[in-house]
């Protein structure tokens, strides 16, 4: 909110500078820049939304001012001179909806509709308010005086001989032409202020163009009104139209100011366009049980400052601040019975009153004690700890950690296969196309990341860890991508199969604890290819492969990509971190190394294994360290080579039994079509 | 002394030094203001024009010379190459670079992260995590932030689209780490202290500062004492731990609907020199745990106080790496993420 620091000045003969004062109101009120300087410095009061019923204007703004520097500030008594005519034998009031609490009019006869004062108009353009004739000018000065919005009717053009003004819900389709030009159309829920004719005002957000004041008017009514803050929040926000009144009703102001900003506005009109203030004010309340709103009564032991605060503060300090603010206060024995200001909506329970003297001390000024708690460790989250370890790994590995967003645009949900975007989460109010689904996937944006960062590189290394969202549930991904602009033999797959099973084996997974299995019977085998899929018994962990040609041509992606994405809370369940020492071997080992030639359609998995399986009692420890395809071997073969260890934990082993366990194994391998070489 | 036989012995001298004192000696002896040759050229207005151009010209190319020697091995000396050398053979150049061994980087955000959650973790908070998709209710309800109230438009929120018309509760992107505390409570009794990092979403069209995702964490502190001074001493620790001594702090009134009273936390780094750019930065909202909170949550009446706060862990990434794009984060880019 925009104010006047000159306004400010004149009303509490303040002596600080303008920085000064930004700065009192942003460690005591609410958070106060300068915006501008020189001859009428303007401040910019963020003022919180308890705050806006009780200080969105200049006057109210000074009270709570004048208690932040240790006055107290009273507000001016509105002085006017009434004619002998009464106005209630001009006007009729009829209100017809809960929405409005409370309404009052005045009339005023014969004024002159002109340019406002100089003084009038610079005051309105400081606040951001543009300066249009003395009547409207007049107005939005009471409320930026007061915090009371209020309205200006040009009496003449309201229907009817006898003048009504009726408050009532608007008819469904009903039409208003207001004053921003535009036109609105309305529903029941929607308040409108009225003529016998039609609607003459958006109550509490914007007047008509029907009975808006011009240069012809001599005759107007004066509407100071209190509306029900929820409506004309509603209203406000279905119309899309938020002004500086229907700000201000929305958090519900106070009742004693209608009718004193009322009396305010009549009084400013007489003194810039003349005319007859005719007498009385024509005046409904709706809802009598809410214009005296119950009296609170907070009563707060003298001990629990300190217990809730954390500082010693004497009674009289409480006192003082207190009532500087406008507390009543009763002081007892044991406690301190506090009754807020009626103009304060937002203080209800002990802990707001308290924090009303923390305010007004300083909460920055005061001591910082830390809590006397007992020494207990932090409960280890060890899901949490798992996450960052893997980052750790794949940093080690020379990978990128990247976040991205947790969106996916209309485009890529096309992009992607019917069965994916079937599970897909949708956003109700999307802040572009480009937001409109949650992430199923890393994939589609991973392909994103690689197409823009092959501008800077030819060989991206990246991982993510986040969540992806299905109909069914929200869970936490591990992704990672390597991609290289020059196709390699297969290189990369390897690499990425490398790297997963160090990090499994790092987390106490073996190659014994999981099976590959092909991508074909899983979900991702529309997505990627040539690929495999690891699982734990029956459940899914995560797969490994290159992404479809569709998805590299729509992502425009070219060159050799390896994609990868585990389900975290599936690995999570299945780590084994318990470590037990085995005693250091007795006896010593025998290495063998065997080379044979085997079609190339056997599995190096299904080779370990038989060789494993051969030799049940001495083997210890399989080693592939050769894989030769190509010249001098015929076609569909392969060549591999294993270091084989072997030992006993009972004797050393000898040559010979040794020779016997290679037969063994030789034997098992050539059932398997192995040449031995 | 002629020159010849003067640049001889000085050549021995200098293979002799070992170390900066030795070495130094020599310099005074050979190239100093009383050494041989400044005599020499000192007394060279003596000699004819002719010795004194051929004389002058020799001594000079020595002068030289010497000095490149003593520059030399002075840098030998202070690398220690003459200690690695000797008595050995075959000559290590420790100058060569070492083997190349490279890792991947870590993303700001992480790295700043494990900071403010190993800070807090010293101070025994235990880290709990909830969900991105969150019900309207923990989102707001429970928060004391009713439907159709303006304290809502605080939380500009995106809306899950229901998948039925059946659907009875609204689901959201949480728009901050708050729904957690209200969560937490239901299932745990104080005392109890915890930080929520995570996650959070809000409408809003993205700029330099303004994003459409964003990190927060989370903190909720709740015991029999827990006071708004305990809260600060805690805060300010926290600070000091992750920016060392370069920031000030300062704590401010200001209004969230689950908090009574409502502080605001600003940071200012302490720059040296140029200070016209040195604004307050807002890195978190926080305040005392309203009771009404409580009472949602069944606690007994009147015995538990406590603090709760949501922390930006952006703006602490913007102002500890001095970035000034909020969207370098959420966009991959690979200059970017070898920079930490």
């Amino acid at each position: 909110m925009k104010v006047s620091y000159n306004w400010l000045k004149t009303l509490l003969k303040l002596n600080t500078t303008p920085e000064k004062l930004a700065d009192i109101l942003t460690m005591n009120f609410a958070e106060t820049t300068v915006k501008s300087l020189g001859k009428r410095p303007v401040l910019d009061v963020e003022l919180g939304s308890n705050q806006v019923a009780w200080a969105s204007g200049h006057l109210s703004l000074a009270r709570e001012i004048g208690a932040c520097l240790g006055k107290k500030f009273v507000l001016p008594e509105p002085k006017i001179k009434e004619n002998k005519t009464l106005a209630k034998n001009l006007l009729t009031l009829d209100i017809q909806t809960s929405n409005c609490k409370y309404y009052s009019a005045r009339i005023l006869q014969g004024v002159k509709v002109k340019e406002s004062p100089q003084w009038l108009k610079e005051r309105l353009s400081d606040c951001g308010i543009r300066p249009i004739n003395n009547l409207v000018d007049a107005a939005n000065y009471v409320m930026l005086e007061t915090g009371q919005p209020l309205h200006v009717f040009d009496f003449d053009k309201l229907n009817s001989e006898q003048k009504t003004i009726i408050v009532r819900q608007a008819k469904n389709k009903e039409k208003i032409n207001a004053l921003d030009g535009q036109n609105y159309i309305l529903n029941k829920e929607m308040m409108v202020i009225a003529d016998k004719k039609q609607p003459i005002a958006l109550a509490g957000i914007k007047g008509g163009q029907e009975t808006g004041v011009n240069k012809e008017t001599k005759n107007i009514i004066l509407e100071s009104a209190n509306f029900v803050g929820n409506n004309i929040h509603l209203t406000s926000k279905n119309l899309g139209l938020k002004t500086d009144a229907s700000w201000r009703f929305e958090h519900n102001i106070p009742f004693e100011l209608t009718v004193y900003a009322l009396d305010r506005l009549a009084g400013l009109i007489q003194q810039v366009a003349g005319g007859d203030i005719l007498k009385g004010s024509v005046k409904k309340v709706k809802d009598i049980s809410g214009w005296k709103q119950e009296k609170i009564e907070i009563p707060i032991k003298w001990e629990n400052w300190e217990k809730f605060l954390g500082w010693p503060i004497n009674k009289k300090k409480i006192i003082k601040n207190l009532s500087l603010l406008g507390f009543s206060l009763k002081e007892k024995k044991e406690y301190l019975l506090v009754t807020p200001p009626q103009f304060r909506n937002d203080l209800k329970i002990k802990e707001d009153v308290m924090g009303e003297v923390a305010r007004l001390e300083g909460i920055n000024r005061i001591v910082s004690v830390l809590p006397r708690e007992q020494l207990k460790l932090p409960t280890k989250n060890e899901f949490w700890v798992f996450r960052e370890k893997i980052k750790d790994w794949l940093k080690g590995c020379g990978l990128e950690e990247i976040y991205n967003y947790s969106f996916l645009s209309e485009k890529d949900k096309k992009s992607l296969p019917i069965q994916w975007q079937e599970k897909m989460i949708e956003i109700e109010n999307p802040t572009s196309a480009l937001t409109k689904y949650l992430r199923p996937t890393f994939l589609v944006n991973f392909l994103k990341n690689i197409n823009y960062n092959f501008r800077f590189t030819d060989t991206i290394r990246f991982f993510e860890i986040g969540k992806v969202y299905s109909l069914k549930e929200e869970s936490f991904v591990f992704g990672g991508v390597l991609a290289q602009k020059i196709k390699s033999n297969n290189q990369l797959f390897f690499q990425a199969k490398g790297i997963l099973e160090g990090l499994m084996d790092s987390f106490g997974i073996g190659s014994h604890d999981y099976i590959l299995k092909p991508l074909s019977k899983t979900r991702f085998s529309d997505l990627l290819k040539q690929g495999v899929a690891i699982y734990k018994e029956e459940d899914l962990i995560g797969v490994l492969g290159q992404p479809q040609d569709f998805l590299k041509k729509d992502y425009d992606c070219e060159g050799e990509i390896i994609y990868w994405e585990i389900g975290l809370s599936s690995l999570f369940n299945f780590i084994n971190e318990e470590r037990e020492f085995q005693s250091l071997p007795k006896y010593p080992a025998v290495i063998r190394d065997i080379s044979f030639m085997i079609p190339q359609n056997i599995l190096i998995d299904q080779v370990l294994r038989i060789i494993q399986g051969a030799s049940p009692s001495y083997l210890e420890e399989v080693d592939l360290f050769d894989i030769y395809v190509g010249k001098n071997l015929p076609q569909g073969n392969k060549s591999l080579s294993f270091h084989l260890i072997f030992r006993s934990q009972k004797h050393t082993l000898e040559n010979k039994e040794v020779d016997k366990e290679i037969e063994k194994i030789y034997k098992a391998l050539k059932i398997l079509g192995a040449k031995i070489r | 002394m002629n020159l010849e036989q003067l640049e001889q012995i000085a050549k021995e001298g200098i293979a002799l030094a070992q170390d900066a004192q030795s070495l130094e000696q020599w310099r005074i002896q050979y190239l100093g203001r009383k050494s041989a040759l400044s005599l020499f050229f000192n007394s060279l207005s003596k000699l004819s024009l002719q010795e004194r151009k051929t004389q002058g010209e020799k001594a000079n190319k020595i002068h030289k010379l010497l000095k490149n020697l003593y520059i030399i091995k002075k840098d030998e000396i202070e690398k220690g190459a003459n200690e690695l050398n000797k008595g050995s053979s075959n000559f290590l150049d420790i100058t060569q670079p070492g083997d190349k061994k490279t890792q991947g980087h870590l993303h700001p955000l992480t790295l700043v992260s494990r900071d403010i959650i190993a800070s807090f973790e010293k101070m025994g908070f235990s880290i709990i995590e909830g969900p991105e998709i969150e019900k309207e209710y923990y989102n707001f309800d429970a928060l004391n932030i009713p439907a159709d109230h303006p304290a809502r438009e605080m939380w500009d929120t995106l809306w899950i689209k229901p998948t039925s018309k059946k659907q009875k509760s609204k689901t959201l992107l949480r728009t901050h780490t708050s729904p957690m505390q209200v969560r937490f409570m239901e299932k745990n009794q104080p005392p109890f202290r915890i930080i929520v990092p995570g996650r959070c979403f809000r409408y809003e069209a993205t700029d330099s500062s303004h994003e459409i995702q964003f990190y927060q964490i989370e903190g909720l502190m709740v015991g029999e004492d827990i006071n708004l001074s305990n809260f600060k001493a805690i805060i300010s620790e926290i600070i000091k731990d992750i920016f060392k001594d370069n920031v000030s702090v300062r704590f401010r009134p200001s209004f969230f609907p689950f908090v009574s009273p409502g502080v605001e936390v600003d940071i200012r780094q302490e720059l040296k020199g140029d200070k016209s750019n040195n604004n307050w930065l807002e890195i978190m909202g926080a305040g005392m745990v309203h009771p009404a909170l409580f009472k949602r949550v069944d606690y007994e009446n009147n015995r538990w106080q406590g603090f709760a706060f949501g922390l930006g862990v952006e703006r602490i990434a913007m102002i500890k790496y001095k970035i000034d794009d909020i969207r370098l984060f959420f966009n991959p880019d690979i200059r970017f993420l070898e920079q930490f």
